[in-house]
């Protein structure tokens, strides 16, 4: 109740003396247990030794004799540190030319004029419509041609465009007043000049909730990555943490499956944690929610 | 003659001294680099366990090196594997789910091992003869060999031999029909009020595993799930499918002993591990799981009859996928042979619980010992005996899709067995046109 009565505190102001908002307050902390309990199962499991029995593992109660055994088994199946370093470089080397495309990209539609610019604009966004899976056996081979096959650049390559991003770009350069620009070109601003020092400082919240999709979605890819790599060296985290929860016939080994999640999971909750509020502020001021 | 002693001596040295030149360019050019690419279709350890056993490989033949390259579930490691022939560069080999064999081949996406077992001195008769009979229905096409048998499965029953004596039965002479089983089942379910606390079966349903036990049911009820000798007809709206459905579907909505909707393989062997279930059909590759985490007493048997003994096999083959490079070809026939020998099968049926394909195995001293000490896994090669193909189509895994899907609605009470069975042979007749129209219904 204390914990309760703490949130409370924090609720915005509007929210006290009325009921309807004051119900849906404690909606969102009932939401938001609901979804803590997997995670607080997962670090439980994480530490809960195989000599409680399978029985004890949906069990919420921490074990009495906690081990780190099975962070241990998990860290031995999969090369953990190098995983985490390759689904970095992967994230981090999309995101930077992804910036670069989308910026350029959202631009053009926006503000440049020029020959079927609705039309080339709705095939891009057709592009959201396709299921990434039609797009492996096409891609693949552009990638082997390329002699990209089991190499990071090969995974990153056909995310370097993104239409979400572009249509994001988009939206959030309209929105800014062409006065703005206006006065720069007076001033003599070259287009890469008003795109640097208009178009770019004023829509950073939309850069910053694209980021965030973007990490996370590449973050998370399975297939693709699977589909590139051979080398066990260049395996992104995914695709490592896989070896233990693809089972078919079989059973599997819930304590370590759970230690690995955490080791997938924690810079990401991590950075999250680092920088709460401004993620959460960025998708306020973007609209999306 | 002193002469030419010199001469020869010369030449001797001349001889070696552009053999110590040319030997480093040699070596230089290393060991034949193959990738073998495999699923993990168990526990995660497995994966150790493969690593172990190609390094051994590697260890004794310097003239390969082979890597293990992980690829993800059955299904995945199709989609891996055909997207890299496509893309021109397929693996040397791959351990495949045997069901999808003669699709491949109907896609031109295998290497034909005869001219490999030819060159090797032995006839293909002698090469499969290594092998299980039942085996070989799914690894010959058209009288070619196509695949080698690595780790197979048949469905077992399950059953806890401690809750079944508390019940008063004796779990030494397990459940043989349909009905027994499911007098088992009535009578291993414990309820308080309408909440079950102890179900008395679980049988599997999610992608891939529910296809299974549906040609195991349709099977141990008379039927076929599908022509097994051409590629393009299933049996789904057949009395034998419809009675097999039915019977699952009234263990979950009639007898209330089986939990309803669709379970998957791994929250089906924990709920037997943890006596939630009492009695369980799963695939032979769950034994070592269930022998190193079962705390009673169990006991595992043929799965019962309607109307025949009959079980599908399953597990996965070696293949070597087209477009590779001659001598690839044959360092991954060198890794295939090395993989399947008695040794190599046995021990990695000892380590997973799937029984080795290569007869041989079962005489070697360490599985003789082995047996002695785990007589349950005997039953699986007991079994092997009214053991029948795995079901292999055009397309399987759409086709196979098609008949989950429904089934899936049925478990979960949305569908009846009669509709369900009938959309999904509408919707597999779909997915079959090409190839029919290709092939059977291309008249001249």
């Amino acid at each position: 109740m204390k914990l309760i009565d703490a949130l409370w505190k924090d609720a915005p102001l509007a929210t006290r003396g009325e009921i309807t908002p004051k119900l849906g307050f404690l909606l969102t902390v009932l939401l938001a247990i609901v979804w803590l309990i997997p995670f607080l199962w997962m670090g439980v499991a994480t530490l809960r030794p195989a000599s409680d029995g399978i029985n004890a593992m949906a069990e919420l109660m921490p074990s009495l004799k906690p081990t780190l055994d099975n962070i241990r088994d998990a860290w031995e199946i999969g090369d953990f540190p190098r995983y985490t370093l390759n689904t970095t470089i992967i994230c981090t080397g999309i995101l930077l030319v992804q910036f670069f495309t989308i910026t350029l990209a959202g631009f053009a539609f926006a503000r440049l004029n020029f020959a079927g610019k609705t039309l080339i604009f709705y095939l891009f966004l057709m592009q959201l419509m396709l299921v990434p899976v039609l797009l492996i056996v096409p891609n693949l081979k552009l990638v082997a041609q390329l002699g990209l096959y089991d190499t990071l650049a090969g995974v990153m390559m056909p995310f370097f465009a993104s239409a979400f991003g572009t249509f994001l770009m988009r939206q959030a350069f309209e929105a800014i007043p062409t006065e703005l620009e206006d006065a720069a070109l007076i001033d003599g601003a070259s287009l890469f000049q008003r795109i640097r020092h208009i178009y770019v400082p004023l829509s950073m919240p939309s850069f910053s909730a694209f980021a965030i999709i973007s990490v996370t979605s590449h973050w998370n890819d399975f297939l693709w990555p699977l589909m590139v790599i051979n080398s066990p060296d260049k395996r992104p985290l995914t695709v490592g943490l896989s070896v233990f929860t693809k089972t078919a016939e079989g059973t599997q080994a819930w304590g370590t499956i759970a230690a690995g999640t955490l080791m997938v999971i924690a810079p990401l909750l991590v950075t999250f944690l680092i920088f709460q509020k401004r993620f959460i502020s960025s998708f306020v001021t973007s609209g999306i929610k | 003659m002193l002469f030419s002693r010199r001469l020869m001596l010369g030449l001797a040295m001349a001889g070696s001294m552009a053999g110590a030149l040319t030997f480093p360019a040699l070596a230089g050019e290393g060991p034949t680099e193959i990738d073998l690419f495999f699923p993990v279709p168990v526990d995660g350890k497995l994966a150790r366990d493969m690593g172990t056993l190609i390094k051994e490989f590697n260890e004794t033949h310097p003239a390969i090196k082979a890597t293990a390259v992980y690829t993800g579930s059955y299904d995945d490691t199709l989609i891996k594997t055909r997207a890299s022939i496509k893309a021109g560069k397929p693996p040397a080999a791959v351990i495949m789910s045997a069901n999808f064999l003669l699709d491949m081949q109907i896609e031109n996406e295998l290497t034909n091992l005869d001219s490999l077992i030819a060159a090797d001195g032995t006839t293909k008769d002698q090469f499969l003869g290594q092998f299980f009979p039942a085996l070989q229905g799914n690894a010959v096409i058209n009288r070619s060999v196509y695949g080698v048998p690595f780790h197979n499965s048949t469905p077992l029953l399950y059953i806890n031999a401690d809750k079944a004596k508390e019940a008063g039965l004796d779990p030494n002479k397990p459940p043989q029909t349909w009905a027994e089983l499911t007098d088992w089942a009535k009578k291993l379910t414990k309820r308080e009020g309408d909440k079950v606390t102890q179900w008395g079966i679980a049988i599997p349903c999610a992608y891939d595993y529910c296809g299974w036990m549906m040609e195991t049911l349709t099977m141990s009820n008379g039927g076929r799930y599908y022509n097994e000798e051409f590629g393009g007809e299933v049996y789904y709206d057949t009395p034998s499918m419809l009675g097999a459905l039915t019977w699952w579907n009234d263990l979950v909505a009639k007898h209330k002993v089986h939990p309803p909707g669709a379970t998957p393989g791994p929250a089906v062997s924990t709920s037997f591990i943890s006596g939630n279930a009492a009695m369980m059909m799963l695939s032979t590759g769950s034994l070592t799981y269930v022998r190193d985490n079962a705390k009673f007493a169990y006991k595992v048997a043929f799965i019962p009859r309607n109307v025949r003994n009959a079980v599908p096999i399953g597990g996965a083959s070696l293949i070597v996928p087209a477009g590779q490079e001659a001598d690839k070809q044959k360092a991954a026939w060198t890794l295939i042979k090395w993989m399947t020998s008695p040794e190599k099968s046995g021990w990695w049926s000892r380590a997973t619980g799937y029984f080795a394909p290569n007869i041989a195995a079962y005489k070697t001293p360490e599985m003789v010992d082995f047996l002695g000490k785990n007589p349950d896994a005997k039953t699986a090669v007991e079994q092997l005996d009214v053991a029948k193909p795995w079901f292999a189509t055009y397309k399987t895994v759409p086709v196979r899709k098609n008949l989950e899907d429904e089934v899936m609605l049925v478990l979960n009470g949305k569908k009846q067995p009669k509709e369900a069975l009938v959309a999904a042979q509408k919707a597999a007749d779909e997915t079959l046109k090409p190839y029919n129209a290709e092939t059977s219904l291309k008249l001249p």
